[in-house]
């Protein structure tokens, strides 16, 4: 799979808190790092965009993480192992810490390409001190080296043996990004690029025999290219929430129980932190103080105490004073959590338009109560195989309030559960009703015109099979990060590092996750301008809202412009989400 | 299968009543006005075959339900009701002969309810020949009547209904100068912006639209919907569904273009049909006579105390502990990607579309052919070409200016209607809201054994006997009836609350009546002898008995301006012995003795310092 991260983010989830990774950003920038084919970014410039990007995440997320940082080809030489001619131009920018904004405007503002080479062998070793030496006696998850270099200068395979030892032993892991594939190296070049030098053919067949002494198996996926980790780094990454459980019993009638334990499966993701309103000055909370007073209906709009006001509810024209105190006592109650089965009834009689709530449960038997398992396994078959729901009452917790809801069945391949989701009361539905459109004959569509839509539906199929008979979607929403979150982050970012600055506009690559696939869009062209002479449509323009309307025609014809010139920017995150 | 009404009841008296019609809070821009005029003539009270209500009773019911729905869901809407062909006269300067008003356009209230209620069943129609009486008709003076009802309110009014419910297809019986006046002052209300629809009901030998009411009503919204009225109701519940399809005005909460490509924009409505009802915020009202209280909210500069506009604040948010600052407007401006609107992004089959993709309720989608001429038609085609190729339609969807996109998928809903001609399910597309990658969360699943074949078959077995038909609008929120029931009772001076019936509590004494030894059987095939599928986790509580009980009450914190309040009001005597205690733990007074008094001059002291 593609890099989504350095290693100290990603499958940890589980562990606990306290669990911190130390890592260490080893960073070429020796004189090579700066030539590029003409038109083509340097790997310099590539390798520290994924550096900024990098740290950056690590920044937002606040994690305990720490991280160091280690330039070589450097014009200086800062090291403890220099000595003599030894470990030459190689600089310990930063030592073990946790990253802040500080260091971000570092990188932004002094770390810059070098006129020297080092050995990335030798950078290595230092990287290995530095944690060594900084984590003695100290608690981390892991250790980490993260290697960016274009593997350009000569080094000497000797020491190599030894320094894998080391790394084994101290159970260090790497990682490499590159500025080529690691596969699609030896004398073809990479995509329009220079065929490699006979130094970076020698290295990568060096990083190739560590990465895979470290790990034989999957060790050449952690080696990466800067252009898929900058794509990949791009987006922020959501921290991730541990799952809470809830455990409870599946009742059915008064004899039958079966434990259980749910968990939040899909829920709309929000931000941690929200915004704190300011004083615009001083920029301090404190110097701003919300203040609520109670005044009555009359001309002079009265104040009145706080103190002087009861709680009241509309009931129609009545207005009913209804203390809080008397509420709590004749409101309904629920004594603690249920999870009861009302009945069964089949899946077809459960509409998923009236599905409400904001939240999807699955639902297991606890994970060290195989009879449990059994137990629910056997109701998850039975439904499955009846094709109906269990309908139950559900409440989360003593004095929540009942809900009603539908458990489905759901099999797959490494695990059953129930997904539960909740139905709508009586009161919730909205029972309209819409004038017909199939009896009507001035809507009714002809032949030719739904031929017209059967081809516009042809074209922009999301799911095709590919020629192995593979069926891709081409447009996975669930693949996609929120926008709104990516967006804010982004600006955040930008403010925090550039205080004065106007926000920045939206990353490329977010406006072109959000829109039709470029296969899809080229595509349907023509169908579309079939579609469009065969279903004359008019705007009906008010006498009020002709001005406006006239300006709203022309900004949206600046708008469609603006947006089929997105439209030619590879999709190449959306095909990447694909893969993956 | 059975009902789920008559599933939960089994070996009760299954009791129909009070289908109380209900719908969300919901932001209204006007007022809705909604008239009944209901027929009063002595046909009206003759019962139907099989103990079937009278006509009367019926419409009696739908007043009620109707009353008590728009209390609960569009308190702002008025509602009247006005008899005709009655015996009395009672409206304003009694000009209008044979014409009762029982309720003036306003706001329907708890008296009302109860008033309703009091013209239902046998006792009703005694009550209603007493103060009314049947006479003459004249429907003519009785539109008359109506439309001076509307014209005396002051409000705005955003929709004006009038519903006749009669069983008579000839009310003037072939008086003709009357069906002719009847017919102008019906032109007449529809000319101010009324619609009159006709509630017939069953009468012996049919009711014939045609004699005399096709005049009176209003034209239908669309051709198609002609024939839908012809039928008449003889079933309550039929009666109710018509009333409760029209009773409401339709109102989109976005009216927007769908965009299918380039300059090719059908203009379309977006619709909730469903969404959760939700208990409304408390009001603060004034102590001294119970008027509610307006609030205002200020900010002001801790040190200086001068108030602040908003353009005197910006907007922050600290990560790593550094101050990012923004303005209100940078704040707003992030969440904008495009302009309002849905963007077919293209199709996907809908075995695509994952159950467990849900985030909150559902939009309706429904053209809007009023913004752009055609867009019904082509609408109508996606619809039909959708629905039997089996695809839904992936549409990027901004609502307003500055709402970030969310994606829907756009489910074909073909119209379906019942034996009666009233739809049950309207023609447009369900808009489905769709996750985000950061909406779904990796869970970790347990590996555990799966069951065997003549387990699942025990569990079958089970699942067969507790079968039943499942309908939406068959479950009641018991926590909003109970809140209802509660503030009717108050504004009546009831005794106590209506019981309300807990529809989400399961019948376990029917679900164990009807597994009988199933449930034993099921459980010797899964569990091992000593195994306790109830052990551990919390303790299983007995199903509680009718609201509160036995069981001890939750400790109940008092804010400290409601005991003031009390103090000052001298009403501290009021509270309980142990709710006093709390209070004085609370507000930590210490107390010597335990006795009332002592708690109340203790608590008095402390707080009057």
């Amino acid at each position: 799979s593609p890099p989504d991260s350095f290693k100290s983010e990603g499958k940890e989830i589980k562990m606990a808190r306290s669990a911190k990774t130390a890592l260490v950003l080893c960073l070429d920038v020796g004189f090579s790092m700066s030539n590029s084919a003409p038109g083509q970014e340097p790997p310099f410039q590539q390798a520290k965009k994924v550096i900024q990007k990098f740290v950056q995440r690590q920044v937002f997320a606040e994690n305990k993480d720490e991280l160091g940082l280690v330039l070589f080809g450097s014009d200086n030489t800062k090291n403890n192992l220099a000595k003599d001619d030894q470990y030459q131009n190689i600089s310990v920018h930063r030592q073990l810490m946790i990253p802040n904004f500080e260091l971000l405007e570092e990188i932004q503002n002094d770390v810059h390409p070098g006129s020297q080479q080092a050995d990335w062998l030798d950078a290595l070793v230092v990287c290995m001190d530095l944690l060594q030496n900084e984590t003695l006696g100290k608690k981390y998850e892991r250790l980490n080296i993260v290697m960016l270099t274009d593997l350009n200068t000569p080094s000497s395979p000797d020491q190599l043996d030894i320094i894998i030892g080391n790394l084994k032993r101290a159970g260090i892991t790497l990682q490499f990004f590159l500025p080529f594939p690691v596969d699609g190296g030896g004398s073809n070049p990479p995509h329009g690029g220079k065929a490699l030098s006979r130094e970076q053919q020698q290295g990568l067949e060096m990083t190739k025999q560590v990465m895979m002494s470290l790990d034989e198996e999957d060790g050449l996926e952690e080696v990466y290219t800067f252009s898929d980790a900058i794509e990949k780094l791009s987006v922020f990454k959501r921290v991730e929430k541990r799952p809470m459980a809830w455990p409870c019993t599946l009742t059915i009638g008064s004899s039958l129980a079966i434990k259980i334990v749910g968990y939040k499966a899909v829920c709309e993701e929000r931000p941690r932190k929200s915004w704190s309103v300011v004083d615009a000055q001083t920029h301090q909370k404190d110097d701003i103080k919300r203040d609520v007073v109670y005044c009555l209906n009359d001309d002079e709009e009265t104040e009145v105490q706080k103190d002087d006001t009861i709680q009241g509810y509309r009931y129609g024209s009545d207005i009913v004073p209804f203390s809080k105190v008397d509420q709590d006592q004749m409101k309904y109650k629920t004594d603690g959590k249920s999870f009861a089965v009302l009945g069964f009834t089949k899946q077809s009689m459960i509409n998923r338009h009236q599905f409400v709530g904001t939240q999807v449960l699955k639902v297991f038997a606890p994970k060290d109560d195989e009879h449990a398992g059994v137990a629910l396994s056997g109701l998850i078959r039975a439904l499955d195989d009846l094709k109906m729901v269990a309908v139950v009452r559900y409440v989360y917790a003593r004095n929540g309030n009942p809900q009603l809801g539908a458990a489905f069945p759901c099999i797959k391949e490494k695990y059953e559960c129930l997904v539960y989701i909740q139905l709508p009361f009586m009161e919730d539905l909205r029972q309209y009703s819409f004038p017909s459109l199939e009896n009507n004959k001035k809507y009714t569509p002809s032949e030719d015109q739904l031929s017209a839509v059967d081809s516009l539906i042809d074209s922009m199929m999301l799911v095709e099979e590919d020629k192995d008979g593979v069926k891709k979607d081409l447009f996975k929403v669930n693949h996609i990060p929120n926008p709104q979150y990516q967006r804010l982050f982004q600006c955040l970012h930008h403010r925090a590092v550039n205080p004065s600055a106007p926000l920045p506009p939206m990353d490329p690559w977010l406006t072109t996750a959000l829109q039709r696939p470029l296969a899809v869009a080229t595509r349907c062209q023509a169908p579309l301008e079939i579609l469009k002479k065969k279903f004359p449509l008019k705007e009906v323009v008010k006498k009020k809202e002709l001005k406006t309307s006239k300006e709203l025609f022309g900004n949206s014809c600046l708008g469609t412009g603006r947006s089929n010139q997105i439209y030619l920017y590879s999709p190449s995150y959306i095909t990447m989400q694909v893969k993956a | 299968m059975a009902q789920w009404n008559d599933y939960h009841h089994e070996d009760e008296d299954v009791d129909g009543e009070e289908r109380d019609e209900s719908g969300v809070d919901y932001k209204s821009t006007g007022r809705d006005s909604l008239v009944f005029l209901v027929d009063a003539s002595k046909e009206m009270f003759i019962m139907g075959e099989d103990e079937e209500p009278s006509p009367f009773d019926m419409t009696m019911q739908c007043v009620r339900s109707v009353y008590t729905s728009k209390i609960i869901s569009s308190d702002k809407d008025l509602v009247a009701l006005v008899f005709y062909g009655t015996e009395q006269s009672k409206n304003p300067r009694n000009s209008f002969k044979h014409v009762y008003i029982y309720h003036d356009l306003d706001l329907p209230g708890a008296r009302r309810v109860q008033d309703v209620d009091g013209l239902r069943g046998e006792k009703g129609a005694q009550v209603a020949g007493e103060t009314m009486g049947s006479g003459n008709t004249n429907l003519g003076e009785a539109l008359w009547c109506c439309s001076n009802l509307y014209s005396d309110i002051k409000l705005r009014l955003s929709h004006k209904r009038l519903m006749i419910f009669t069983c008579r297809d000839t009310p003037h019986g072939g008086d003709s100068e009357r069906d002719r006046q009847a017919r102008t002052k019906a032109s007449d209300l529809k000319e101010t912006g009324v619609v009159i629809d006709l509630m017939h009901l069953m009468k012996p030998g049919g009711f014939d639209v045609s004699l005399f009411f096709c005049d009176v009503v209003s034209p239908p919204e669309d051709e198609a919907e002609l024939g839908l009225q012809m039928e008449p109701c003889g079933k309550l519940e039929d009666l109710q569904k018509r009333v409760r399809a029209k009773e409401m005005k339709k109102r989109s909460v976005a009216r927007l273009n769908l965009c299918l490509g380039e300059g090719m924009n059908v203009a379309v409505g977006v619709y909730i049909t469903a969404l959760q009802a939700r208990k409304p915020n408390a009001i603060k009202l004034y102590r001294d006579n119970n008027e509610p209280v307006r609030t205002k909210t200020r900010l002001y500069h801790t040190q200086t105390g001068s108030l602040l506009l908003p353009s005197d604040t910006k907007r922050v948010q600290v990560y790593a502990g550094r101050q990012i600052v923004m303005e209100k407007d940078e704040v707003d401006v992030i969440k904008k990607f495009s302009d309002p609107g849905l963007e077919l992004i293209g199709f996907k089959p809908m075995e695509r579309l994952k159950l467990h993709h849900h985030l909150r309720s559902a939009v309706f989608i429904y053209p809007e052919e009023e913004m752009v001429t055609g867009s019904a038609c082509v609408f109508t085609a996606l619809l039909r070409r959708c629905s039997v190729r089996n695809v839904f339609a992936l549409c990027k969807y901004t609502r307003i200016r500055n709402s970030p996109p969310r994606f829907l998928a756009l489910v074909p809903q073909k119209e379906e209607v019942d034996d009666g001609q009233a739809q049950i399910a309207a023609p447009g597309f369900h808009g489905i809201f769709l996750p985000y990658a950061d909406d779904i969360r990796t869970l970790d699943t347990p590996q555990l054994p799966t069951a065997s074949e003549s387990q699942v078959d025990k569990m079958k077995e089970i699942v067969h006997k507790l079968r039943f038909k499942y309908r939406s609008d068959a479950f009641e929120n018991p926590v909003l009836q109970q809140h209802y029931r509660n503030l009717e009772a108050l504004a009546l001076d009831l005794m106590a609350p209506e019981h309300i019936e807990d529809l989400t509590m399961p019948n376990v004494n029917m679900i164990d009546q009807r597994l009988g030894s199933l449930a034993q059987e099921f459980r010797d095939l899964v569990y091992p002898a000593d195994y306790n599928p109830e052990g551990k986790t919390a303790p299983k509580r007995k199903p509680a008995e009718a609201a509160g009980g036995t069981e001890k009450k939750p400790k109940v914190e008092m804010s400290e301006d409601e005991l003031r309040g009390h103090v000052q009001k001298g009403n501290l005597g009021k509270l309980t012995v142990p709710v006093l205690k709390d209070a004085c733990k609370q507000f930590g007074v210490k107390v010597t003795g335990t006795k009332k008094q002592e708690l109340i001059d203790a608590l008095t002291a402390q707080l009057t310092k």
